[in-house]
């Protein structure tokens, strides 16, 4: 790896017009053999279509790629593996109703025989420590696991490049740590890696060279070992960064939101079952439920959502009010409001208007709809509030909701609960694949909702989101939640234990970490 | 230089309203080429089957008693589709409603009164909802595909209806043929006005669509129904319950395929007889599509299929073309409206083969 080797990839000049916004304005960095080299941005700043054309999804308009010193078009992603340049997107593209191994063997160039195939991602996933079992069907993984999937598909093709695009925003810390271990391996082994994200420290910890892009512009190409996170954070953003305001030294009221013993049987074949979960948020408290993706979180959501209504009426109540067997419509009424972590599809019908889905949960509760129809003008207006409230981009209430990008539409769903002055809110993952700008408000608007007195649940598998974040902390595994702890007490290697499956029962210990089955005793 | 489809950011308004424009255009050219080929006046035959029944006044009265039924079957079929719940069984819902109505009719046939009729509709409308409810039931409960259930309910209800011809339904003075009595005047859909032909069914097509537009934009139900249809989870989320939706969609578009059933049969037939069923079911799911799922939309497509109906007769009579041309439009205007509808998520860009690539 001498310094006057040529850089694996190279851009110089790369421009990239859509209608209406430059994506790409006169790009250039280089990428070294064997570097982690970090592509940090906001949403929107024009990340992901630089990586599109490296990887030959699209082409630029203007400039140069070149691999390996010389100058080459990328027609197709084909072409682009060929090179030995392989990818991780963020949004996976995997079919739900096949099996791991079939998911690969449908994205491989070449025809592989399953036998051997199957051997040779048992030896891929040996060699860097991903736990996954080829025949497991797709719709039954959690995020995380679906995100091994794609990487063992791309390390299959032993690539000169890995472009990684928001790899770590489903992970846990010890995931984190394992898929560090993984990049680091490789880049030891000469594979240079272009590492998109937004998460700061992670840069840290990991990245020889950050290049930020805002804007569709390169702003700086720095070492990120001698940037602090702040400073890098203020290039990215282009601004100074709010962090979040907690008044000091509030006091947590009564026993709000309680949850006794609430059971669910598991979804589908492969889901999670909820196990005699029992917590109780005080007026105020910002509580959060950490854990592995895939250990009953999805779950959990949908029981306190009323999305799945169990049959003990007293296993949530809010206030008194026994709310468990009801559905999502009569507990909003109640004041229990939810936000799923999947924004398009879930939490918003992408092809309708923002207005559309401000009349999708606040309805009843703020008179959107009365007597069985809707109040267009009130719609509107409720909409326009949350936009101008929580800053959100967008071009107006008439904007269709998939067409704002991921944070914008956050903190639209966020701002449509929390305008509703919900007394329970209960959130998960609220800023997945958000940017640090739109995070950060996301945060402050739930730090503000507890001052107002009302009870937060925050699932993520973001832990220094709810370290930061939460007043209390309790461990989901395997669809148990573990003893709750104050966060200011809270030790994270415990943290980590409780998370990797540890309660002490012998039995319970040897239970790998995302792959935990739902045990009908 | 090669031609790429490019995923719009929003879905094009434009071309939602276009495409049917654009099916319906090349429908005509493509017919007039296919007509030509196989020794016909092509462009002639297009002319005649396309505006002769816009040129004739004489046709319009025509066009108005075939519009009805696939304007009303064609609403209920646009709010089911809507909820993505694919009911393909209208026709035998619009068979069941004529039954429903003329079992009243035969019940009847010695009384009079002002209630009889309304009698005959409230049943047929009970009719078609109660066959729709078969496949909402198996779909709520089990799981099981509408699209099947339905498709294959059409065909049960037409062996039934030939079952009640020629046995317990059957006119004894009708000479042995398979058909049922005459209804009475009771018992008849009254014209609008004397000497036409138009009957009631068509200002009630109007005000059906007029109903279902103002429900579908206005309602809860209405949102419940593009909910259910567009993201069921965020449905979910939203309190709306699926099975709900699907039983709700399913009552309605087999109630209103019933009712025009039952207006058809007490208004152009006055009868049952084999040959009612004449394909309006199937005909109407072209016109939810071409109505582009949208009650007013349906009024319009309505009118146009019914002038590939009318306009195919009239090429029949002074052209000589085989009464299946009217099938062949009726199909490539289906054909060409789904190819269109491409156009109203993706664009058409044309790149140098050069630069290249595929879309993910």
């Amino acid at each position: 790896m001498g310094t006057d080797q040529k850089p694996r990839l190279e851009l110089s000049g790369i421009t990239k017009r859509f209608p209406g916004v430059l994506a790409n304005d006169n790009v250039s960095f280089a990428v070294q053999p064997g570097a982690i080299h970090a592509l940090l941005g906001e949403n929107g700043a024009g990340k992901s279509t630089l990586v599109k054309m490296i990887y030959g999804i699209m082409s630029p308009d203007a400039g140069d790629i070149r691999w390996n010193g010389e100058v080459i078009r990328v027609a197709n992603p084909k072409a682009a593996r060929k090179l030995g340049i392989g990818m991780v997107f963020q949004h996976f593209s995997l079919f739900e109703a096949l099996t791991v191994l079939e998911n690969i063997a449908l994205g491989m160039d070449a025809k592989i025989p399953a036998r051997e195939l199957e051997a040779r991602i048992r030896q891929v996933m040996d060699q860097y420590g991903l736990k996954l079992d080829p025949h497991r069907t797709v719709s039954t993984l959690s995020v995380g696991e679906r995100q091994r999937i794609e990487i063992v598909r791309a390390l299959l093709l032993n690539p000169k490049l890995l472009i990684m695009d928001e790899p770590t925003s489903v992970l846990t810390p010890q995931e984190v740590d394992q898929l560090f271990i993984v990049l680091r391996k490789l880049a030891a082994e000469g594979c240079s890696i272009l590492y998109i994200s937004h998460k700061l420290h992670e840069i840290k910890a990991l990245c020889d060279t950050a290049t930020i892009l805002r804007g569709g512009k390169l702003v700086d190409t720095c070492d990120p070992k001698v940037e602090t996170s702040r400073s890098m954070a203020e290039k990215m953003i282009g601004g100074n960064l709010k962090s979040i305001e907690k008044p000091q030294g509030r006091s947590l009221g009564t026993e709000k939101f309680v949850v006794n013993r609430l059971n669910l049987p598991a979804i589908g074949h492969f889901g999670t079952a909820l196990k005699d979960i029992t917590f109780t948020v005080r007026a105020g408290e910002i509580f959060g439920i950490a854990g592995v993706a895939g250990n009953g979180q999805t779950a959990l959501l949908l029981a306190l959502s009323g999305e799945e209504p169990v049959d003990d009426a007293g296993a949530i109540t809010l206030d008194g009010v026994p709310l468990g067997t009801l559905d999502a419509k009569r507990r909003r009424l109640e004041g229990l409001a939810a936000v799923p972590e999947e924004r398009n599809g879930h939490a918003a019908v992408p092809d309708f208007t923002l207005w559309d889905n401000a009349v999708l949960t606040a309805r009843d509760r703020l008179g959107l709809a009365l007597s069985g129809f809707i109040q267009p003008r009130a719609a509107r207006k409720y909409a326009g509030e949350v936009i101008s409230a929580f800053s959100v981009k967008a071009t107006g209430t008439e904007a269709v909701a998939g067409s704002l990008s991921g944070g914008n539409l956050q903190k639209y769903i966020m701002g449509r609960e929390i305008l509703q002055k919900p007394t329970a809110l209960v959130v998960s993952q609220p800023t997945w694949g958000v940017d640090a700008g739109a995070a950060a408000a996301i945060h402050q608007s739930l730090v503000d909702l507890a001052g107002a007195g009302s009870s937060i649940i925050v699932i993520s598998q973001d832990l220094d989101e709810l370290l930061s974040l939460c007043d209390t902390l309790a461990v989901i595994n395997g669809g148990r939640l573990s003893k709750p702890m104050r966060v200011s007490e809270a030790d994270i290697n415990e943290i980590g234990l409780l998370m990797g499956g540890v309660h002490g029962t012998p039995q319970e210990t040897h239970i790998e970490s995302g792959a935990v089955h739902a045990v009908t005793a | 230089m090669q031609l790429r489809l490019e995923k719009r950011a929003q879905p094009s308004r434009t071309m939602l309203y276009a495409a049917p424009i654009l099916a319906v255009l090349l429908t005509m050219v493509v017919g007039a080429i296919l007509f030509s080929v196989i020794g016909y006046d092509g462009i002639g035959a297009v002319l005649e089957i396309f505006t002769r029944p816009l040129t004739n006044p004489l046709k319009w009265q025509d066009l108005g008693v075939k519009a009805a039924p696939l304007i009303i079957i064609g609403v209920g079929l646009s709010i089911a589709y809507r909820a993505n719940v694919w009911n393909i069984g209208a026709e035998g819902q619009y068979v069941a409603g004529a039954l429903g109505g003329t079992a009243v009719a035969l019940l009847t046939m010695k009384m009079q009164g002002p209630w009889i009729l309304p009698a005959m509709i409230l049943f047929g409308i009970l009719a078609g909802m109660a066959l729709a409810a078969i496949p909402a039931f198996l779909k709520t409960q089990f799981d099981v595909n509408e699209i099947l259930t339905t498709l294959m309910l059409n065909y049960a209800v037409v062996q039934l209806l030939y079952f009640l011809l020629r046995t317990v339904w059957k006119d004894p003075m009708g000479f042995s043929f398979p058909k049922t009595p005459l209804f009475t005047a009771s018992q008849s859909l009254p014209y609008l006005w004397p000497g036409t032909i138009l009957h009631w069914g068509v200002p009630i097509a109007l005000l059906v669509a007029v109903l279902a537009w103002f429900v579908m934009s206005r309602s809860v139900f209405g949102f419940q129904v593009r909910v259910v249809g567009s993201a069921p989870h965020a449905a979910r989320y939203g309190g709306f319950s699926a099975k709900r939706a699907i039983w709700l969609v399913m009552l309605v578009s087999g109630g209103l395929a019933g009712l025009a059933g039952v207006l058809e049969a007490a208004g152009p037939f006055r009868q049952l007889v084999p040959a009612f069923p004449t394909g309006y079911g199937f005909t109407a799911i072209i016109v939810a599509f071409l109505g582009r799922l949208n009650p007013l939309g349906v009024v319009i497509a309505g009118i146009v299929l019914a002038i590939s109906y009318v306009g195919g007769e009239v090429a029949q009579t002074t052209m000589g073309l085989p009464s299946a041309a009217t099938g062949i439009f009726q199909g490539m205007l289906l054909f060409f409206l789904l190819a269109g509808d491409v156009l109203v998520r993706y664009r058409v860009r044309a790149v140098s083969t050069r630069a290249s690539g595929e879309t993910a």
